[in-house]
C-alpha cells in the first residue's frame, strides 16, 4: 500500500492533467457535433464517449502503477498474437462501414493492433539490444552489421504482417501512423540506423514520385491525365483524394467537398470562435454529418472555439507529448524508452495527420483525432497507451537493471 | 534536485532532440496553417460560409395609402392571412417521401378547415424543388372563420403557420375608383441586385396606383434566410443553436399619397351621376387642383382584391356602358355649344364688334349646308352677348365663317384642346382639333367652309375630353390662365404649373364671361342658378324656388351625334362660381340626355349648392321672387 502511494506520488501530473483536459474537450465536442444529428443515438453519443473515457481513466491509473516491464513480459506477445488473429477475423466476419471492413462487433481490431505492435516491438527489441551492446565491445563490426540486419528484418516482420492485414481492410491511415511509430522505435534502439534511414529515403522518394506524378497529371490535358492515372498502382478513391490535395478547388462538389467545407468551418471560426455548440457548418449539415463526429471533428472544434481554442488543443497535445518524450529520455532501460517513443510518436502522428488533413495540408486519410473523435475503442486504446507511458514515467527511473549497471 | 541522481545511460540525447524538434516543428506548422486560415484569411472563409448559408429574399415595403385633401383614406391597407406550410418540418427521408408527407398533411388540414386548397401536386413538387427555403402558401387570404378554425387546431399541425401580408382595402368601395385605380401583385423591381427569392408586391395597374406606383411602393428590403446544406430552412429545434439572427435590410413603407380630391364633393358629384352615363370634373380655377373627378358608371375597387374573379371580369368587360373606362380623361366627345365661348373670343380677337347683331332666322345656310338653330323660329336680331345667352347656332356659324378656319383652330388650341392636359393620370386622351390636313388624312376629303361653321358651334369632327372642358372653363373663370390640372396635392405653391396664358384681352374675356353669366340668369342655363320643384310636387310647394347663394356663370351644350336610330345627344354644362373671384370651375357631361339646360343644369345646381348653399324663395303673383321668411 505504501508502495502504491509512493508510485502515485511519482505520477507525472502535468501529463495527467493534459489527459483529463483533452478528455473533457472530447466529451464536449462529441456532444456538440452529435447535437446536429437527427438520430437520438447519435445525439446521446457523448454519454457513451464519457463512459468509455471514465473506464479509460481507470485503466490509465491502473496501468501507470503497474511496472511496464512485467506488463510487457507477460502480455506483449500474447496480445500481439491475439490482435493478429482478430485482424484476420475482421477480414472474414467483420462488418462493412464507410467503405471498409474495419469493425469486429463493437470495436476496431486495427486500433488495438497499433498498440500491440508497439508493445511487441518494445519487448523484443529491448531483448536484442542488451546482449548486442555487450557484444559490440568484443566482436567484429561485421557481426554487428549482421545482427543489425537481423533486428531490422525482425522489426519489419513484426510491423509488416499486421500492416498488411490492416491495408487489406483497407485502412491506409492506420498503417500510415503505425509505420513512423515503429520506425522511431527502431531508430531509438540504434540497432540498424542505416537500414532505417535508407528505407525512409526510399519511402520519401516514392511518396514524392507519386505526388509529383499527380501534380504533373493535374497540369496536363485531360486525356494525358487519365492515361497517367491508369498506370498508377493506386485505387480510384486514393487517386481522387490525392487530386483534391493537389488542387483543392477542382472538385468542391465531389471528393473535395469535405475538405472545402472543413476549411470553411475552420476559417469562419475566426479568432474566438462562434461559441461551443453554436457551430453553423455542422448544424446545417454543410460539414457532412457522416464525418463531423469522426475524422472532421476538429473542424467542428475549430469553428466553435476559434483559433485560440484550437491552439489550446494543440498546446495540450504538445505538452503531453513532450512530457512523454522527457519520460523516454530520463528512462534508464531500453524497454521503457522504446515503448515511450513508440506511444508518443503514434499519438503525434494521429494528431498531426488528422489536423493537417482537416486544413488541407495532407491528403484525406480516415484517421481519428485522439480524445476528440467519437470512437470508444480508439479512446480506450489511447488511454491505455498513455497509461503505459505514465508507467514509464513512474517506473523508468527508479529500478535499474543489472545488465545496465554492469556496463557502467 | 533529482537531476543529480539521473545518469543518462545510453540515452541518446541527439535522438531525443531530433524527435522533440520534429514534434515542435509539426505543431508549429499546424499552428501557422491554422493562423493563416482562422486569422489572416478569416474574411474570405466567413464570406464563403455566409454565401453558401444564406438565401436572399426581396421583401416589398408597405404600399402607401391614398388620402383625400383632408387626410381621409380612400385606399388603405388591411392584414390578410395566409396559411403556409414550412417544408423544413418534414423529416421523413427521401424527397418523394417528404412530398407525399406534405400532401397528406395538407389533405388532413383541408378536412379540419373544411376548405379545399387550390394547390396541385405539380405545384407542391415545383415549390419543393425550387423554393424550399420559403414556406409554401396553402390557403391564400383566408376569412376569419377558417382562420379561427386553424388557430384552434394549430397544435395538430406543427408544420403549418400563418403568414400575414398587406392587402388593399377601399373604405368607400366604388368612390373615385377610376382615379385611384386597381392593383395587382407582381415581382418587385430589383434593379441590378440579385435575389434568390422574392415576395410579390402590390403594383398599380391603372389610375393613380399606376401613375404613382414608384412613389407609393416604398423601398424593398432584404431578408437573408439561413438554409442548411440541402437548401431547407433549419427546423425550429436547430434554429435555437444558431448564433444571432440573420442579416437584414429593413423594408421601408412608401409615403401616403395626398390628393386634391375633396371626399364630400366627390360623393355629391357621384350621387348626381348615379345611374347615368357621364363624367364630371370639378377644378379649382386658381391653381388647377382637381377637387372631384367622376366617371359613371363606376366599379367597386374591392372586387379587385386580391384579384378580379373571372365572373366579375366578364361582367365588367361585357357591360356596354364600359364601367372600367375613365370617361373624364379618356372619353372624347363633341363639345356642342360649350365650345361657343371659344368661337366668341376668336371673333372678338378677329375684330368682330361685340354689339354687331345678326339676324337669326332659325336656319343657317351656307352652300349645301343647312344648319338649324335649336329655336326653329329664330332668335331674330342677336348681338354677341345675347347669342351666348341663348346659344344661337346661326350667329356662331356666321361668326365662325367671318373669323375663318385658321383663327378658330388657333383659338381652340390656345385653350389646350387637341393635346393632353398633362394630368397625373395614365391613359389620357388628347382629343381632336381638326384642320385641313387632318381631315384629308382621316376622311380623305378636303376642308369645306361648312366644316368651319360646324366647328364654331362645337360639332363636326371636333373631339374633346371632359377634363379639357374643365380646364377651358377654369381659364375663363380665372381670366386667362391655363393651369395644368393635377391630383397629387402640392406642398408648395411654387410647384403650381401655369401652362400658358390665353391670347385674348381682358376686355374680350369679360364680354364672354358676362355672356355666360346671362346664361344662368335668363338664358339656357337658368336651372344652374335656380332649382325648380319636381313635376311630382303639388300644391303651394310648386311655388318654391331655390336660388344659389352665389353668383355663377355657365354655358350649356347639347351635342348631337349620329343620325337616324343611333341619333343621340350628349348634354353638357360648364360652369364657374363665384362670378367675381371664382373658386370652382366644373365641366359635366351626361350621355344621352335631353339637353344641357334640362338634364345637366339641375345637377350642376346641386353640386354648387352643396358648396355654396342655396336660399329658398317663393314665386310671387307678379312673377317676382321673394326670399322665404321675408314675406309681408
Amino acid at each position: 500500500m505504501k508502495n502504491l502511494l509512493s508510485k502515485l506520488k511519482k505520477l507525472d501530473y502535468i501529463m495527467f492533467a493534459c489527459v483529463i483536459a483533452l478528455i473533457v474537450m472530447g466529451v464536449v465536442f462529441v456532444k456538440s457535433a452529435g447535437s446536429a444529428r437527427a438520430s437520438l443515438a447519435l445525439q446521446n453519443l457523448w454519454q457513451g464517449h464519457a463512459m468509455a473515457a471514465t473506464l479509460g481513466v481507470f485503466l490509465y491509473l491502473f496501468l501507470s502503477v503497474i511496472d511496464y516491464r512485467k506488463l510487457l513480459f507477460w502480455t506483449a506477445k500474447p496480445f500481439y498474437i491475439i490482435s493478429l488473429v482478430m485482424l484476420v477475423a475482421v477480414l472474414i466476419v467483420g462488418t462493412d462501414r464507410f467503405g471498409g471492413r474495419r469493425w469486429l462487433w463493437f470495436f476496431q481490431p486495427s486500433e488495438v493492433a497499433k498498440l500491440a505492435v508497439i508493445m511487441v516491438v518494445a519487448q523484443i527489441f529491448s531483448r536484442i539490444v542488451t546482449p548486442l551492446k555487450n557484444r559490440m565491445k568484443f566482436d567484429d563490426a561485421k557481426l554487428v552489421q549482421f545482427e543489425g540486419f537481423k533486428a531490422f528484418a525482425a522489426g519489419m516482420a513484426l510491423l509488416g504482417i499486421p500492416a498488411f492485414l490492416i491495408l487489406c481492410e483497407p485502412d491506409l491511415g492506420t498503417t500510415l501512423v503505425l509505420i513512423p511509430a515503429v520506425i522511431m522505435m527502431i531508430l531509438a534502439s540504434r540497432l540498424c540506423t542505416h537500414w532505417i534511414i535508407g528505407m525512409c529515403l526510399i519511402g520519401v522518394i516514392s511518396a514524392g514520385l507519386v505526388i509529383g506524378t499527380v501534380w504533373t497529371a493535374e497540369n496536363s490535358t485531360p486525356e494525358k491525365r487519365d492515361a497517367i492515372y491508369a498506370k498508377l498502382p493506386l485505387k480510384n478513391h486514393q487517386i481522387k483524394r490525392l487530386r483534391v490535395f493537389i488542387s483543392p478547388e477542382a472538385d468542391i462538389h465531389g471528393v473535395g467537398y469535405n475538405l472545402r467545407q472543413s476549411i470553411i468551418s475552420i476559417g469562419s471560426g475566426s479568432l474566438k470562435g462562434k461559441g461551443i455548440g453554436k457551430g453553423e457548418q455542422k448544424a446545417l449539415g454543410y460539414l457532412p454529418p457522416a464525418v463531423s463526429l469522426n475524422d472532421f471533428i476538429f473542424a467542428v472544434l475549430a469553428e466553435e472555439v476559434g483559433f485560440m481554442g484550437s491552439l489550446a488543443m494543440l498546446l495540450l497535445f504538445a505538452v503531453l507529448l513532450l512530457r512523454g518524450l522527457k519520460a523516454a529520455f530520463v528512462c534508464d532501460d531500453p524497454k521503457g524508452r522504446l515503448l515511450a517513443v513508440g506511444i508518443v510518436t503514434l499519438i503525434f502522428c494521429h494528431v498531426y495527420v488528422n489536423v493537417a488533413m482537416n486544413i488541407g495540408l495532407m491528403p484525406i486519410t480516415g484517421l481519428p483525432l485522439p480524445f476528440i473523435s467519437a470512437g470508444r475503442t480508439f479512446l480506450i486504446v489511447v488511454l491505455v497507451a498513455l497509461g503505459m507511458l505514465q508507467s514509464v514515467a513512474v517506473h523508468g527511473r527508479k529500478i535499474k537493471t543489472k545488465s545496465l549497471t554492469e556496463i557502467e | 534536485m533529482k537531476e543529480k541522481e539521473f545518469t543518462p545511460l545510453q540515452a541518446p540525447p541527439l535522438f531525443v532532440l531530433f524527435v522533440g524538434s520534429v514534434f515542435v516543428v509539426g505543431f508549429l506548422v499546424l499552428a501557422i496553417a491554422l493562423f493563416r486560415i482562422q486569422v489572416r484569411d478569416v474574411a474570405e472563409f466567413t464570406e464563403s460560409q455566409v454565401k453558401q448559408t444564406f438565401r436572399s429574399m426581396q421583401v416589398p415595403g408597405l404600399r402607401g395609402r391614398i388620402l383625400d385633401r383632408n387626410g381621409v383614406a380612400l385606399a388603405d391597407l388591411r392584414p390578410s392571412h395566409d396559411i403556409v406550410c414550412n417544408l423544413e418540418e418534414f423529416h421523413s427521408g427521401s424527397d418523394s417521401n417528404k412530398i407525399s408527407a406534405i400532401e397528406k398533411s395538407i389533405e388532413s388540414l383541408e378536412k379540419v378547415l373544411k376548405k379545399e386548397s387550390t394547390l396541385t401536386r405539380k405545384q407542391i413538387v415545383r415549390h419543393y424543388h425550387q423554393s424550399r427555403a420559403i414556406p409554401l402558401v396553402v390557403f391564400r387570404n383566408v376569412d376569419d372563420e377558417i382562420f379561427a378554425r386553424f388557430v384552434e387546431n394549430a397544435y395538430n399541425f406543427p408544420a403549418f403557420s400563418e403568414s400575414v401580408k398587406a392587402e388593399r382595402v377601399y373604405p368607400y368601395g366604388s368612390l373615385a375608383s377610376h382615379l385611384i385605380g386597381y392593383t395587382g401583385r407582381d415581382r418587385p423591381d430589383s434593379g441590378n441586385e440579385f435575389f434568390h427569392y422574392y415576395e410579390k408586391e402590390l403594383k398599380g395597374r391603372s389610375g393613380l396606383e399606376l401613375f404613382y406606383n414608384g412613389y407609393l411602393s416604398g423601398v424593398t428590403g432584404v431578408r437573408n434566410i439561413r438554409v442548411d446544406a440541402r437548401g431547407f430552412k433549419p427546423s425550429k429545434a436547430k434554429r435555437d443553436l444558431m448564433n444571432g439572427d440573420v442579416e437584414y435590410r429593413e423594408a421601408s413603407a412608401g409615403p401616403d399619397l395626398s390628393l386634391t380630391i375633396d371626399l364630400n364633393l366627390q360623393k355629391v358629384v357621384e350621387r348626381e351621376l348615379n345611374g347615368l352615363t357621364g363624367a364630371a370634373v370639378v377644378m379649382d380655377p386658381r391653381n388647377g387642383e382637381i377637387l372631384a373627378m367622376v366617371s359613371a358608371p363606376s366599379y367597386d375597387l374591392n372586387d379587385f382584391v386580391p384579384f378580379l374573379s373571372m365572373e366579375k371580369f366578364e361582367r365588367y368587360s361585357n357591360d356596354p356602358a364600359k364601367p372600367l373606362l375613365n370617361r373624364a380623361i379618356t372619353g372624347t366627345y363633341a363639345p356642342g355649344s360649350i365650345f361657343k365661348p371659344i368661337t366668341a373670343l376668336a371673333g372678338l380677337k378677329h375684330g368682330y364688334p361685340a354689339d354687331k347683331t345678326y339676324d337669326c332666322k332659325g336656319i343657317f345656310v351656307l352652300g349645301n349646308l343647312r344648319l338649324h338653330c335649336w329655336d326653329r323660329y329664330g332668335h331674330g336680331e342677336v348681338g354677341l352677348h345675347d347669342a351666348i345667352k341663348t346659344s344661337c347656332n346661326s350667329f356662331f356659324c356666321n361668326l365662325g365663317r367671318v373669323v375663318g378656319t385658321n383663327d378658330l383652330i388657333a383659338a381652340a388650341k390656345s385653350f389646350g384642346l387637341g393635346k393632353k392636359t398633362g394630368i397625373d393620370l395614365p391613359g389620357e386622351a388628347a382629343g381632336v382639333v381638326p384642320d385641313g390636313t387632318w381631315k384629308m388624312d382621316h376622311w380623305d376629303e378636303p376642308w369645306y367652309p361648312g366644316d368651319t361653321c360646324q366647328m364654331s358651334i362645337g360639332q363636326g369632327m371636333l373631339l374633346i375630353t371632359p377634363l379639357q372642358m374643365a380646364v377651358m372653363v377654369s381659364a375663363l373663370a380665372n381670366r386667362g390662365k391655363i393651369y395644368k390640372p393635377y391630383l397629387h396635392k402640392k406642398t408648395d405653391a411654387s410647384q403650381i404649373e401655369c401652362v400658358s396664358t390665353l391670347p385674348f384681352s381682358q376686355e374680350h374675356l369679360e364680354i364672354v364671361r358676362s355672356g355666360m353669366r346671362a346664361v344662368v340668369e335668363e338664358g339656357t342655363g337658368r336651372r344652374v342658378l335656380m332649382r325648380y320643384p319636381d313635376q311630382s310636387v303639388v300644391g303651394a310647394d310648386r311655388k318654391k324656388r331655390f336660388l344659389l347663394k352665389v353668383n355663377c356663370a355657365a354655358k350649356t351644350g347639347t351635342a348631337e351625334i349620329g343620325r337616324g336610330v343611333t341619333r343621340r345627344k350628349n348634354t353638357w354644362v360648364v360652369a364657374f362660381a363665384p362670378y367675381d373671384n371664382p373658386t370652382i370651375a366644373l365641366a359635366m357631361l351626361v350621355e344621352r340626355g335631353d339637353s344641357g339646360g334640362k338634364t345637366v343644369a339641375p345637377k350642376v345646381h346641386n353640386i354648387l349648392s352643396s358648396i355654396f348653399g342655396e336660399d329658398e324663395y317663393r314665386l310671387m303673383r307678379n312673377g317676382e321672387l321673394q326670399k322665404a321668411g321675408e314675406e309681408e
